[in-house]
């Protein structure tokens, strides 16, 4: 064991582990009352995606035939649907399915979407022109439209839905990277590493990258909440999604017709995509003021 | 400075816009906006209109209708033969009364002699002929062309009275010519579509396609004292919400075709009567039995002891209908229903058990494909849940009705839901999707047994002969069947208490609107 000093030099070279950096953001994110907000109402649904099943009273697809369409109570806190199913549990439980579809896919968008960005932005000419065009065609789309253009061709299931996210928002990240390429790209330290013989990745990913992470981390943040949005817009239309899923989409185009009679079983899962999306949002923000 | 703002308004726009979509998702859920323009109030000499709201008709010949809309139009311009009624018994309209040759294959009709089509020609055995000859004319191509393939000749045997001759005996003939497509039209008419000459309770005023139809009484009609309304006026909705809504507020006087759902917000509205009738309509889970895992009979008993249908009927029927017993004779026929047979009560361990003896120690898993519409997709969630406890694992596969119908994917898939409706004798069910040879066979169902009752049930001119092959063939179903029919459910609809003597029928588009009159106040 090489003894590791207590406190890091943090100069040149060693970089803070990953958890002290996490909690310095969180800190950051925590001086502001708006942000504070928006990381609060984030975390709590990253809890209940991860402990979806402890904290779930009731199974997704439990059905208690006798307590059917109940009102709001201390035993079913959201009340219980028309088919006698807990919808506090279903919320909870629907969770895990959409922040893991939309995070996975965001990750992977963003990567992709990354390297389409320093390639087009950096080498410039027709590579560029052929990314950027082809991007364009698939922008000129509406991401609902191109969503349900592509499930209806790559068929329905969860992992049609991650595919769609991911090729749906690879043009809007590549763009951003791009642009911030473009910026960076004719500084004198570029050409002096390409100058000393440095390889192209090294350039792009060692000298060009750094200038890119604090617009990639606000974008991946935004692009999070709309991939949440779009697969509970598709939930809502029954598209790459089966019932009896918690999907919160399915869940309010289910309730939908019983809406004057069971309200609190559209309102919940309604009201839970809305909380989602706008604590992201808000914690986008604060992520923004800190980064800038 | 200028991008920085740029970037956090567009968070703020996108922030509002969230908020509103979620906003319109729950307003669009709470409430129904009609989306036609409201009737023009006429005051007190609205008195004697009838509006009814329902989906907009597409074909007006009714060789050819089929939806409930369609056939309610068609149903007051034009008359059938004979009717059948609310109590699912033969009734008299054009036809006054008619004889069956011993043999079963000749019936006699006599005519009314006082009834005139709309442009003032009498009406006479000629038009029936003229009809049916249609009806059944392959180059016509109506729908109804198999259904009187068992016609040999149709006679106008006198002014008034018109002869047909069958092939083979058929018990359910009167039904048949009361089929939705059987409106007499005048012979000879060159537009069946577009020039609605009937001799129907109402006449045609003005049709303006997806927006209304109007119709206004027949002074001449055959029928003393009707029709007792002055005008009827069809006023077409897209959206069953806005057809709900509408009628709330006045603008409208009758729906009908409600989900349980709608219906129970209108049940204790003041100034309607809520409208509930039995049918014979269905969904029915059934198993592929010629190939396994359905080959097996056990499966099917297995899923029959897991299934509890009382807790199915309360949860997805909220109790408007009845609950089934696995076979397609429903509550309805009463002269042919029965409860002889002993159907299996939930019982949990006895299911598995039959699954192991199966083959199956450890559960099965299976792909339960259902069509989108009506109660179909929350039945199979339900059987999901209850079918889970007996290790019978499924993964619900819904599908848009025209996929699940489409290229025959109900006719080929293992396990599946799918709807029937509602048909005056039950014998239409039996020859259709479960004998070998049936086009509808949904199930692969083949039992030589069942095939010689169900052919005894649908010729013989017995009707006691008929009513214990109808008990034996329920046995038998419960006992073997590739079935099972959770439950039969309900027309459901309201009317305004300003009307009275409106009766709906089991297909709604057949209820009779020249019976309705204003309320005595």
């Amino acid at each position: 064991m090489t003894t590791v000093p207590k406190t890091t030099n943090n100069a040149r070279g060693v970089a803070p582990s990953l958890w002290r950096r996490l909690s310095l953001l969180l800190r950051k994110l925590y001086a502001r009352p708006i942000s504070a907000i928006g990381t609060t109402i984030t975390l709590l649904f990253i809890l209940a995606a991860i402990l979806g099943p402890l904290i779930a009273p009731y199974g997704e697809n439990e059905i208690i035939a006798s307590e059917a369409r109940q009102p709001p109570s201390p035993v079913h806190w959201f009340g219980t649907d028309n088919l006698g199913r807990d919808v506090f549990s279903r919320v909870i439980l629907g969770a895990r399915e959409i922040l893991v579809l939309a995070g996975v896919g965001t990750l992977l968008a963003v990567v992709f979407g990354t390297i389409f960005g320093l390639l087009a932005g950096y080498s410039g000419g027709w590579l560029d022109e052929g990314i950027m065009r082809t991007f364009d065609s698939l922008l000129a789309l509406p991401a609902l439209l191109l969503a349900l253009l592509l499930l209806g061709t790559v068929g329905q299931s969860q992992y049609s839905v991650l595919i769609v996210i991911v090729i749906v928002y690879i043009p809007i990240v590549a763009r951003v990277v791009r642009s911030v390429v473009l910026a960076v790209k004719p500084q004198g330290f570029v050409e002096a590493a390409r100058l000393t013989g440095e390889s192209q990745p090294r350039i792009l990913f060692r000298e060009i990258m750094p200038f890119v992470y604090p617009t990639l981390s606000v974008e991946s943040a935004v692009r999070f909440s709309y991939a949440i949005f779009l697969i509970g817009s598709l939930g809502f239309l029954r598209v790459g999604v089966q019932p009896p899923s918690p999907n919160w989409g399915l869940m309010v185009k289910e309730a939908r017709p019983f809406a004057s009679l069971v309200p609190w079983a559209l309102f919940f899962p309604a009201a839970a995509i809305s909380l989602v999306v706008i604590g992201v949002n808000l914690m986008a923000d604060g992520l923004k003021r800190i980064m800038s | 400075m200028f991008t920085q703002y740029r970037r956090a308004s567009k968070k703020r726009i996108f922030l509002f816009l969230v908020f509103f979509i979620s906003l319109a998702f729950l307003i669009q859920a709470c409430s129904g906006i009609p989306d036609t323009p409201t009737t023009p109030s006429a005051g007190m000499e609205r008195q004697g209109v009838l509006r009814v709201a329902m989906q907009p008709i597409v074909q007006t010949d009714p060789a050819f209708i089929s939806s409930d809309p369609e056939v309610i139009v068609a149903n007051s311009i034009y008359d059938y033969l004979v009717d059948v009624t609310p109590q699912n018994t033969i009734a008299p309209r054009l036809a006054r009364e008619w004889t069956v040759s011993e043999d079963g294959k000749t019936y006699v009709f006599t005519l009314v002699e006082n009834a005139t089509f709309h442009d003032g020609t009498l009406f006479k055995a000629e038009d029936v002929v003229w009809t049916f000859n249609r009806l059944r004319d392959p180059d016509v191509d109506s729908p109804t062309k198999d259904l009187y393939s068992n016609i040999e000749n149709i006679e106008a045997s006198d002014k008034f009275e018109v002869t047909f001759t069958l092939r083979e005996p058929n018990p359910f003939f009167l039904y048949d010519i009361s089929d939705n497509h059987a409106l007499i039209l005048k012979a000879e008419s060159s537009e069946p579509g577009s020039d609605f000459i009937g001799t129907g309770p109402f006449k045609m005023v003005s049709y303006s396609p997806e927006d209304r139809l109007v119709v206004e009484a027949n002074d001449d009609y055959f029928v003393a004292d009707r029709p007792g309304l002055e005008k009827v006026e069809f006023i077409f909705f897209n959206d069953q919400t806005a057809q709900t809504e509408a009628l709330r507020s006045g603008q409208v006087d009758l729906v009908m075709l409600l989900s349980a759902d709608l219906f129970r917000t209108l049940e204790d509205e003041p100034g309607l009567i809520p409208l509930q009738v039995a049918t014979n309509s269905f969904d029915v889970v059934r198993l592929r039995s010629d190939r396994p895992p359905g080959d097996d009979p056990r499966l099917m008993q297995a899923l029959r002891l897991a299934t509890d249908r009382q807790a199915i009927y309360d949860l997805v029927l909220q109790g408007y209908g009845a609950v089934g017993r696995d076979t397609p004779i429903g509550p309805m026929y009463s002269q042919y229903y029965s409860e002889d047979a002993q159907l299996p009560e939930r019982d949990i361990p006895a299911a598995r058990q039959l699954l192991a003896n199966a083959g199956y120690p450890d559960g099965i898993d299976l792909e339960l494909y259902t069509p989108d519409t009506g109660n179909r997709p929350n039945l199979a969630v339900v059987l999901k849940d209850q079918w889970a406890e007996a290790g019978i694992n499924v993964d619900v596969i819904v599908e848009p009705e025209s996929v699940y119908y489409g290229d025959d994917g109900w006719l080929t898939v293992d396990l599946g839901i799918t709807g029937w409706g509602s048909r005056p004798y039950p014998q239409f069910y039996l020859n259709t999707m479960l004998t070998c040879d049936a086009i509808w066979n949904e199930s692969h169902f083949c039992d030589s047994e069942f095939d010689q009752l169900a052919s005894l049930a649908g010729t013989t001119m017995n009707e006691q002969e008929r009513v214990d092959a109808y008990n034996h063939i329920q046995e038998l179903l419960i006992e073997r069947g590739p079935i099972m029919v959770p439950y039969f459910f309900s027309q459901l609809g309201a009317i305004s208490d300003k009307f009275a003597d409106f009766q709906m029928k089991p297909f709604p588009g057949r209820s009779d609107l020249s019976t309705v009159r204003l309320a005595d106040q």
